[in-house]
């Protein structure tokens, strides 16, 4: 036994011995490897240097190729990480979610965004899961003045909010107390820019604000201005929801509540989906009952009507929420798809030039690889160099691609609608851009690499080398691949235009253009008759109209009606309800199909209803049929009104062109949201004017703010707008650098074909013929390009389209047309290199 | 055939300028094989390039069977040469992407030929040239002697009247190198003119004449004839 611990004793002795004399040889190694690798490093690096210096051309070439691409990349890596962080920044953000609703009623479907006021209070009583609950009233935009003053100034954004608000997304108040700021009906809490403009930061709190001329509201609050990546920007008038009378009902069908919950740490989402849906049985079906006596979730179902309730994380709302009327407006996971696509075959292609253009360069490196060789340095050696090479030219394309990127980021803001700015000062930044160039490099340098230090000294110094160095379908199928995306973003670029001008030029139903919109004309009271009345004498007018409701973006109102007979689920037909006047229909040219306008002669026609043709398939008669129809509204608050239809007019798109057109019913009614004022053709601005004059003259100190109907509308397209001048952009990066690639590899196939092209004209082959015959090698790789990428344009703009309800279908000329001009920028880029090498003396080629 | 008179060539670099041809006097016979010979870079392939019409003199007169041809544009020169000239070099100059079949045939097609009536034409002068079982082959895949096959049959593949040869042996060993002046000597005297520049003494016993240039000048002139004494 003892014999025994004292050999494990000595093992152990001499073993420690032995680690530490290796340990010293080791370290002696490891220093000597580390001075070797670094000065083999610097030569690789001045060999590099030295490489690029000899070509300039072609260093050129792939420099600015590399750098164009990686300044692609990196606005768009930019743009996309701005996307992917909205909301983030709200504490607890991983446990917010909102509530959705998804419904269909009376005919008429809706996917909300908003429950209804009940929902929080409800949800916070019988679900443990849920910790806290906001709603957000959203009102958009509102006149405020202070209480002594008469002037008005407009505030975007304005929402009534639950006193919860600060706790549920951890805000703090610069000024003010938390726990009591919204508690109080009528209190507000300002953002920083709101109260620095009404009364500077400190002096806000109690302060009191006239809203819309109505109500007076106290600050109790100032909060920083909310973040830009956030749900609430924009918004800068928080009131307190005490004072919102619709938020104390048990109004549990009216969806107008943006209403949110926070889970207690640890609770599943997922766990609470069924509970969600259990409340149609525990509450609003009871309700229901109240004005559909009997009315059973079967029942409800059988109609094929349903009420489906819907969680969506705080993160997720930006890119994957696209509900009616969100509070602010969201993007799309696919808008970050197709530019993570677009940013990634810019930087393919970046990469694939580098390939290209730095393989076809073999022929030049062939010798120095054989007697490289032939002096002793090993393939991973010749590899590193070549590494190296492509390292230095990928972090001097890294330098010149942030000077590029610094130049364009404003006009890249300008086009995505964003205001991204480069972080520069942040270590992350920095690092990313050092491994995003080092992995480039690699990737780029690594096929090249390769396929240069496989040459064979024998044969390379033979010359063998100088016309036979291969590769070449490696290259052919790489100028495929650029050409294939070019060609692919050319029928994307058409497409998205295509549809852009079918949106603008569509027959709507109603007439857009010389539509003057003068906003919040509710202000002006009691004279907004008379400023309508006014503005109707002006000779550059041909008519007027007051109403809040608009068939561009503007307010809506959706109401449950029912067909005579009684108050059943068939009965039911849900429709907008949109207060008019008698000159709307002519002021905006709409057509009545059957029946009249309102009149004023009839005394009856305050009861009379308009509705459109989608109102007339949910009642299942012919437009005829529905004259004299009675309508009956929805038993609100015990009342009841019914309405005679008197006339059907012909659909017109009142929402997007992505959407169906819904049903639509219109009462004379005194709604004076905005005022729409058709005007001669002319000079728009003489009209405004005197418009403003009027305005003055009527409401001294209001602000007067105009907008004409077809800015409006081509706001609800601005997504698609902002795609394809994305696309445009891209498409014209993608293309040239796909051209430059082509132009160094026709200026490398020329000079590696100039001894055929010396045989040739000896033997009789002309100019043109030469240049033909290079120029035709190039054409067909982009031929079978143009084969590869029609297809899948055509397969993908298609999935893009099937978004629009009102599409346009591609027809063939579009891929004819993509062909054509990719075959064009490929012969002019060409055919320079070609005429080029064709117009040699053979003497000269043949002598080389 | 061939006649030219007070030929000078010079090249200008950016400092200097070459007189690669200086007052060259010439003339050839139709059915002749001239040989010229001289040191390296005494303007043997220049006044070649120029007898083949790849390259214009700088001053003097070179008439092509009759024609003055020594001032022509380049397409006219292309005109030219298609059908009546035909190159043997001493690198064979085969482009290697082709086969031996396809490089035979593309002086015809040039010449805008048919189909049938090319293929006729190319394998009759491959299996001339003894080479036609190697159609199919790429140049790579042939040895030198049998390049320089393929190269002769190329140039007479359009039946040319004259042959202008750049040191055609150059590459070869002496049992090809011989092969190759055989060929060259049986298309001469069956009518093909054939002007042949080489550094080689026994080559030039081919030829009829020799033709000694140095430093651009033709220096000596004689006729051989040893001639058949090698054949």
């Amino acid at each position: 036994m003892e014999t025994l611990q004292v050999y494990k004793k000595k093992e152990f002795m001499h073993q420690s011995m032995l680690n530490l004399f290796q340990y010293q040889n080791q370290s002696e190694l490891n220093r000597f490897q580390c001075q070797k690798t670094l000065i083999m490093f610097k030569n690789h690096i001045k060999i590099a240097w030295r490489s690029l210096k000899r070509q300039p051309f072609f260093a050129f070439l792939n420099t600015f190729g590399l750098a164009i691409g990686m300044a692609g990349g990196l606005l768009i890596s930019l743009y996309i990480y701005d996307e992917m962080n909205f909301d983030t920044m709200f504490k607890d953000a991983d446990r917010i979610y909102r509530i959705n609703a998804d419904i269909k009623f009376g005919g008429t479907e809706s996917k909300s965004a908003q429950v209804s006021a009940p929902m929080a209070a409800a949800m916070e009583s019988d679900f443990s899961q849920v910790e806290l609950t906001t709603r957000f009233r959203n009102l958009g935009g509102m006149l405020l003045r202070k209480s002594n003053t008469e002037a008005n100034i407009k505030e975007e954004g304005a929402t009534f909010v639950d006193a919860t608000f600060f706790e549920m997304f951890g805000l703090d108040l610069l000024v003010g107390d938390m726990q009591t700021a919204l508690k109080e009906p009528n209190t507000l809490v300002l953002t920083r820019t709101a109260a620095l403009k009404h009364f500077g930061l400190k002096k806000a709190i109690g302060q009191s604000l006239v809203l819309n001329n109505t109500d007076t509201y106290t600050v109790t609050g100032v909060i920083e201005d909310m973040p830009e990546r956030s749900f609430l920007r924009n918004h800068n008038v928080f009131m307190a929801m005490a004072g919102n009378e619709d938020a104390q009902k048990q109004e549990w069908t009216s969806h107008n509540f943006f209403t949110f919950i926070k889970l207690i740490p640890g609770a599943d989402i997922a766990d609470f989906q069924t509970p969600l849906q259990s409340m149609l049985g525990t509450y609003i079906m009871p309700y229901v009952q109240t004005f559909l006596p009997g009315a059973t979730e079967e029942q409800l179902e059988a109609s094929g009507n349903y009420l489906y309730y819907g969680t969506i994380a705080l993160k997720d709302i930006h890119l994957y929420s696209a509900k009616d009327h969100e509070l602010s407006p969201n993007s799309s996971i696919q808008n970050v798809y197709i530019l993570s696509f677009i940013g990634l075959f810019l930087i393919l292609l970046a990469s694939v030039n580098f390939m290209n253009l730095s393989t076809a360069q073999s022929l030049k490196r062939a010798k120095e690889v054989g007697i490289r060789k032939t002096l002793g340095s090993d393939k991973p050696a010749l590899i590193r160099q070549f590494l190296t090479e492509s390292g230095l030219i990928s972090f001097i394309s890294l330098l010149f691609s942030l000077g590029i990127a610094v130049v364009a980021i404003p006009y890249f803001n300008a086009l995505s609608g964003k205001s991204i700015s480069i972080p520069f000062t942040e270590p992350v930044f920095w690092m990313a851009l050092f491994i995003g160039a080092t992995v480039l490099a690699l990737f780029s340098g690594m096929y090249p690499a390769f396929f240069m230090s496989r040459f064979a000294p024998v044969k390379v110094l033979k010359g063998a080398g100088a016309t036979s160095t291969g590769g070449g379908n490696i290259r052919s199928l790489l100028v495929v691949f650029q050409f294939a995306i070019s060609v692919f973003l050319i029928v994307s670029t058409l497409v998205v235009f295509m549809q852009l001008k079918f949106i603008q030029s569509k027959d709507l139903g109603f007439t857009k253009d010389q539509v003057l919109i003068v906003d919040d004309v509710y202000t002006l009271g009691e004279k907004a008759t008379a400023f309508k009345e006014q503005v109707e004498q002006l000779g550059q007018v041909q008519s007027a109209t007051l109403s809040s409701f608009l068939p561009t973006p503007s307010v809506r109102s959706n109401t449950s009606f029912f067909k005579e007979g009684g108050a059943t689920a068939e009965n039911s037909i849900n429709m907008q309800i949109w207060n008019v006047d008698d000159n709307y229909i002519p002021t905006l040219n709409m057509e009545i199909l059957e029946g009249r306008n309102f009149d004023r002669q009839f005394g009856t026609d305050s009861t009379a209803m308009l509705i459109n043709e989608s109102a007339v398939a949910i009642l299942g008669v012919q437009a005829k049929e529905a004259l004299g129809m009675r309508i009956i509204r929805n038993f609100e608050n015990g009342s009841s009104n019914n309405f005679t239809i008197i006339g059907v007019i012909k659909n017109f798109n009142y929402e997007s062109l992505r959407e169906n057109i819904g049903a639509v019913s219109m009462t004379l009614g005194r709604s004076t949201g905005s005022l729409a004022v058709k005007l001669e053709a002319g000079n728009f601005s003489n009209s405004i004017s005197s418009i403003e004059g009027i305005w003055n003259k009527v409401a001294p100190g209001q602000p007067f703010s105009y907008r004409f109907m077809e800015d409006s509308f081509n706001t609800t397209y601005e997504a698609e707008q902002q795609l394809g001048r994305i696309f445009v952009t891209f498409t014209i990066l993608s293309i040239l650098i796909a051209c430059l690639g082509l132009f160094g590899l026709a200026a490398f196939n020329a000079q590696k074909r100039t001894k055929e092209i010396g045989i040739r004209k000896v033997l009789g082959a002309s100019i043109g013929q030469i240049t033909y015959r290079l120029t035709t090698d190039f054409l067909k790789m982009v031929g079978v390009a143009i084969i590869v990428s029609l297809p899948v344009g055509w397969y993908l703009m298609n999935k893009w389209l099937e978004d629009f309800t009102y599409r346009i279908e591609i027809s063939w000329w579009v891929f004819a047309f993509a062909a054509l001009i990719a075959l064009t920028i490929a012969v002019l880029t060409v055919s320079y290199q070609s005429i080029k090498a064709a117009i040699v003396n053979p003497v000269k080629s043949l002598r080389t | 055939m061939i006649q030219i008179q007070n030929l000078n060539k010079s090249f200008r670099t950016e400092e200097v300028e070459t007189l690669a041809l200086n007052n060259v006097n010439l003339k050839v016979q139709e059915g002749e094989f001239v040989a010229i010979m001289g040191p390296s870079g005494c303007g043997k392939s220049t006044l070649l390039n120029i007898i083949g019409m790849l390259d214009n003199p700088t001053s003097g007169s070179y008439q092509f069977a009759g024609h003055e041809v020594g001032h022509l544009k380049e397409n006219q020169r292309t005109q030219l040469r298609k059908g009546n000239l035909g190159f043997v070099f001493q690198s064979f100059n085969l482009i290697d992407e082709l086969t031996v079949f396809e490089n035979v045939e593309l002086p015809l097609i040039y010449l805008k030929m048919n189909k049938n009536e090319r293929k006729q034409k190319v394998m009759a002068v491959l299996e001339r040239m003894k080479i036609a079982h190697r159609e199919k082959h790429f140049p790579q895949q042939l040895s030198g002697g049998q390049q320089q096959r393929v190269a002769i049959s190329r140039a007479v593949v359009t039946n040319p009247k004259l042959i202008l040869a750049d040191e055609p042996t150059g590459n070869l060993d002496s049992k090809n190198g011989i092969e190759v002046m055989n060929l060259l000597t049986e298309l001469n005297q069956e009518g093909t003119t054939i002007v042949m520049v080489t550094h080689s003494d026994r080559d030039s016993h081919y030829a009829h004449r020799i033709v000694n240039l140095f430093d651009g000048q033709i220096a000596t002139e004689s006729h051989n004839r040893a001639m058949g004494a090698l054949m």
